[in-house]
């Protein structure tokens, strides 16, 4: 069946009335998981798989696959306005969409995000209809040395994300690399500086270090500078809570970069969608003419890392459906839930069950326009939530990560971690270390790691395995590039000064 | 040269310079990169089945060594440069202190969630900043937290069925 | 409503008053949680709530059977949560080798399986060694023939080194001298995208998993890892069989009560576990997946538990991992 008539097929499934409503139901519950911490899209589908076993397996994929990428949708709403990372794709959303919302620009900033979701969210389907396999075959060229080399891109953005000191945003990283080592390791089952506790056997949550670091510490933030009983800016009228012509044109690069990062790294089964939004940031930053602006509420960088965890959906149901690997632990629930329904998810699922496959492709197109009308009518009501007293706010801004850190697996240990890491980020903050080096060190410390030492496993100790493969030879290239670039121009202005003074 | 040696008020100096944040932070993560990499030293580095699992961690342990040294060491030279200067930028202790006790309030009511539930600590919580914090009034900041934390429960437990933390009173 | 529960209440209750006479009957009084040590969505995950839903629909339990996640430190944090719910009858967990294992090498992982109330074994997963199906190596015996040519050359993908796929990889090494290397992934999907973009040369995965990507021609089968050929792949000779002859390694799944409970509890469960192994939706998803269903009792399970875990003991030892206890 060749892409045409196949997406023809999918829409004929799609469009079935019974089809529509499972897809609707689906994009509303990940939508309001995705807002909710301490509800992620993994629970949310397994407690709901029991209910579809008596559905047929296409309106059932269609509904799991909508609480999937609505999700990614929901989770920049707290983000914005409370600094609460909800997922873990959204923290990189916190940085600028929560200055917008700073700066009285809230129900742009909510609106952008939904407008990057859907137009990134459509391409990463549009790419996963047109060329799938080839992609696939792509993906499967990834080995641990060019996951290395991935990591080390993704580590070299630490130089975008520093601000003014270089050092301390080093430092922040290495603090990320450390807590990320924390737990059992994975190649020898030794107990790494768990300082005696089985509960951190299994390592800390990414949640958790995430919402500790940024919302309890911007809470505490904003108490010490005596923000007292204020509210935060919200400009009446409809035209200050959508965005302006002029923000949608700042954006269209990141459009455009959000969705081709975000399929690119959706489509490994060993990144995810958090590194991919932190790389689309970084890029954007990188070849941003305003580069200084970043992180004071720029409307690119909401779209992009909001543009990429919505192209890592289409990407990640790449290698899921045409290979039946699957990329994290939301696809990894969908092929179970294929194989119970009695489909069988593998190289053969696109020939076999067509229905399923492309009325699956075909749902998604759908869902994204859903979503996008169900979003965007939700920016204003949202935005008011802002208009509540500081005093309020800030208790439930509280209580919402008590919740989502409750929530990551039920123990009040969780809870407690949340209480030290927002210490840390207050202490971060007020000594002026940046904190999201810091996550980022967090997210791809341990994928690196795990990287370096396969491929070392792999060559028996020889280094140039590195190096050998193009990809990752280029991608170490420009890792080092990312990291020399700033100390060069610092060493010219450094230079100059020099000179003028000297002159 | 001769400049940076430093002058008058010496001793003045050299406490503000430990009373530096950059200062007390670098010689905290000195300490931490040793910890860490003398920790890892009692694991194996590399065995026949290739790195082991001290292999990663010694070396973000040197780096984060050498790195906060370099910071000390730079601020402690910035500082005795222009000792003056730094002392000016004086930190507004009644912000911290404020910011300081919601945060232990915070961590009391995560340490009480345990007996209470989440409930009744978030509840007390809730109180607590809006009339310690924020100075509103108490009959105001109860009927707020109440409502606060009821709303809570009819988002959480009842309509999503999340569970939340339940204490001897089994809610 | 009333009227579809009350012939299922009527059976239960027939049910009971068949059972033997016993001093004191067990009843749930109230909700029962089944206690998982993964995620949801992971293998245990699905296996428990696969249980729980037939639980539910052929009404063997009078009150409702629900999951309850409890993931973290392989199966530290699940068998934690059981050690602090000692005592209580209404708690039971889905257990698997990684329970007999942790507190092995895990200093910090105090609670033994066998310290609880161990009720039923359900199922044993079998598994496939497998190769591209474009690989030079036919037989077992071959790859390993290459191995000892070229040692340290050849790889293989898997989870943890406590995990299965590491423990018949020791096994084999010691019995034939010949040595290779293991490349540990956390995911599945990782581990198979390896062996597929060629990256590593064999692996060890689920006949479930393997069975769509031999159908595809993408992979071959040269041994499986059971103590019998599964019905699905006849013509591929058993570990043994190949001519290495090394101790059977059975991945088990099963249920554990709290710490402290009564026989007649652990009959309750016994008896409503077995009642559920034998439905005929039971019986679809274990052809379905490729398990052994083998059913074992409360009474035969704890002399097992101690036998394997001394074997599990040994085995670890000789893959160089250090054993605690």
């Amino acid at each position: 069946m060749d892409v045409l008539n196949g997406l023809l097929h999918g829409f004929s499934v799609a469009l079935q009335p019974a089809n529509l409503f499972w897809c609707f139901v689906g994009c509303f519950l990940g939508t309001v998981v995705g807002i909710l911490p301490g509800l992620g899209p993994a629970a949310t589908i397994a407690l709901l798989l029991p209910l579809t076993f008596k559905m047929d397996p296409a309106g059932g994929i269609i509904m799991l696959a909508g609480i999937y990428y609505g999700a990614k949708y929901g989770g920049s709403t707290t983000s914005i306005l409370l600094n609460i990372p909800g997922e873990s794709s959204s923290v990189v959303t916190c940085i600028d969409g929560h200055a917008m919302a700073k700066n009285g620009r809230a129900g742009p900033a909510l609106g952008i995000a939904a407008i990057a979701s859907f137009i990134a969210g459509s391409v990463g389907i549009l790419l996963l209809t047109l060329m799938a396999p080839p992609v696939a075959a792509f993906a499967l060229q990834f080995s641990s040395p060019e996951y290395f080399a991935l990591m080390c891109l993704g580590l070299a953005l630490v130089v975008l994300l520093s601000g003014p000191s270089l050092i301390k945003g080093l430092l922040s990283l290495l603090l990320g690399l450390w807590l990320t080592s924390i737990g059992t390791d994975l190649f020898s089952a030794q107990a790494r500086f768990i300082f005696g506790q089985s509960e951190l056997l299994g390592g800390m949550d990414f949640v958790v270090v995430a919402i500790g670091v940024f919302a309890i510490a911007e809470v505490l933030a904003s108490i010490d500078a005596g923000d007292k009983a204020r509210m935060l800016p919200v400009p009446k009228g409809l035209r200050n809570l959508l965005p302006s012509w002029e923000e949608l044109k700042a954006c269209r690069f990141a459009f455009i970069n959000g969705s081709l990062t975000g399929f690119v790294i959706g489509i490994l089964p060993g990144a995810g969608a958090a590194i991919s939004s932190f790389i689309a940031y970084g890029i954007e930053k990188a070849f941003s003419k305003h580069p200084e602006k970043f992180g004071q509420g720029v409307p690119e960088g909401v779209a992009a890392p909001e543009g990429a965890n919505n192209a890592d959906s289409g990407g990640a149901l790449v290698p899921l459906l045409t290979l039946g690997i699957p990329g994290g632990g939301t696809t990894a629930i969908m092929l179970s839930a294929l194989v119970l329904w009695g489909v069988r998810p593998g190289p053969l699922l696109m020939t076999e069950s067509p229905d399923v496959f492309w009325g699956l492709v075909a749902s998604m197109y759908i869902g994204n326009v859903v979503l996008l009308i169900l979003n965007l009518p939700l920016v204003p009501l949202f935005a008011q939530i802002l208009r509540t007293p500081v005093h309020i706010l800030f208790p439930i801004i509280l209580g919402i990560s008590l919740v989502g850190a409750y929530g990551v697996s039920g123990r009040l240990f969780d809870v407690a971690l949340l209480v030290g890491f927002g210490l840390l980020g207050y202490i971060m903050v007020k000594l002026r270390y940046p904190t999201a080096p810091l996550i980022l060190g967090f997210v791809l410390g341990d994928a690196m790691e795990r990287a370096l030492r396969q491929s070392l496993t792999m060559s028996q100790g020889d280094l140039t395995i590195l190096v050998r493969g193009w990809i990752s030879a280029t991608m170490l290239i420009c890792a080092v590039l990312i990291l020399l670039l700033p100390l060069m121009g610092r060493f010219n202005k450094a230079r100059v000064q020099a000179i003028a003074e000297g002159g | 040269m001769l400049r940076w040696l430093p002058g008058r008020g010496t001793r003045r100096v050299s406490r503000d310079i430990w009373r530096n944040g950059d200062v007390l932070s670098a010689a905290v993560l000195v300490a931490l990169g040793v910890y860490i990499a003398t920790e890892a030293g009692n694991w194996v580095y590399y065995s026949d089945d290739g790195p082991g699992p001290a292999f990663f961690p010694v070396w973000y342990g040197i780096a984060m060594v050498v790195l906060s040294l370099v910071l000390l060491v730079t601020t402690v030279v910035r500082l005795r440069q222009g000792g003056e200067q730094a002392a000016a930028e004086a930190p507004d202790w009644e912000g911290i202190r404020r910011a300081l006790i919601t945060w232990a309030a915070f961590a009391v009511c995560a340490l009480l969630m345990k007996w209470l539930g989440f409930m009744i600590a978030f509840a007390m919580l809730a109180f607590f900043i809006i009339t310690y914090v924020f100075r509103q009034p108490p009959v105001m900041a109860g009927v707020a937290a109440v409502a606060t934390a009821l709303g809570f429960y009819l988002v959480f437990p009842l309509a999503l069925s999340v569970a939340l933390p339940t204490g001897v009173f089994g809610f | 409503m009333i009227g579809s529960w009350t012939p299922g209440l009527a059976a239960l209750a027939l049910v009971i008053a068949a059972v033997p006479a016993q001093a004191q009957q067990f009843k749930p009084t109230r909700t029962i949680e089944f206690v998982v040590h993964g995620g949801p969505g992971s293998g245990n995950d699905v296996f428990a709530r696969q249980l729980s839903t037939i639980i539910d629909q052929e009404k063997l339990s009078p009150v409702r059977v629900q999951v309850v996640n409890k993931p973290g430190g392989g199966s530290t944090s699940a068998s934690n949560y059981m050690a602090s719910k000692k005592n209580d009858p209404h708690v039971i967990a889905c257990f698997t080798n990684i329970w007999l294992i942790d507190p092995l090498v895990q200093q910090a992982a105090v609670n033994r399986l066998q310290d609880m109330s161990p009720i039923a074994r359900l199922v044993v997963e079998p598994a496939l060694v497998v190769v591209l199906a474009d690989s030079p190596y036919k037989t077992l015996g071959q790859f390993i023939d290459a191995a000892k040519a070229s040692p340290g050359k050849l790889r293989w993908s898997g989870g943890s080194i406590m995990s299965r796929e590491n423990t018949v990889r020791q096994l084999l090494m010691q019995k034939t001298g010949a040595r290779w290397q293991f490349i540990s992934f956390p995911s599945g999907g990782e581990r198979l995208a390896a062996l597929l973009g060629g990256h590593v040369e064999m692996m060890i995965v689920d006949p479930s998993e393997a069975g769509e990507q031999i159908r595809a021609g993408k992979f071959r089968a040269i041994a499986q890892v059971s103590a019998r050929r599964l019905p699905g792949f006849p013509d591929i000779p058993t570990i043994q069989e190949a001519g290495f002859d090394i101790p059977d390694v059975p991945q088990m799944r099963g249920v554990v009560g709290a710490a402290g409970m009564s026989d007649a509890t652990v009959a309750f469960y016994e008896d409503m576990f077995l009642k559920a192994s034998q439905t005929p939706l039971w019986k679809k998803f274990v052809e379905e997946s490729q398990l052994d269903g083998e059913f074992v009792r409360a009474k035969d399970l704890k002399p097992f538990l101690n036998s394997f875990e001394a074997t599990l003991r040994d085995i670890l030892k000789d893959a160089g991992v250090k054993v605690v206890r």
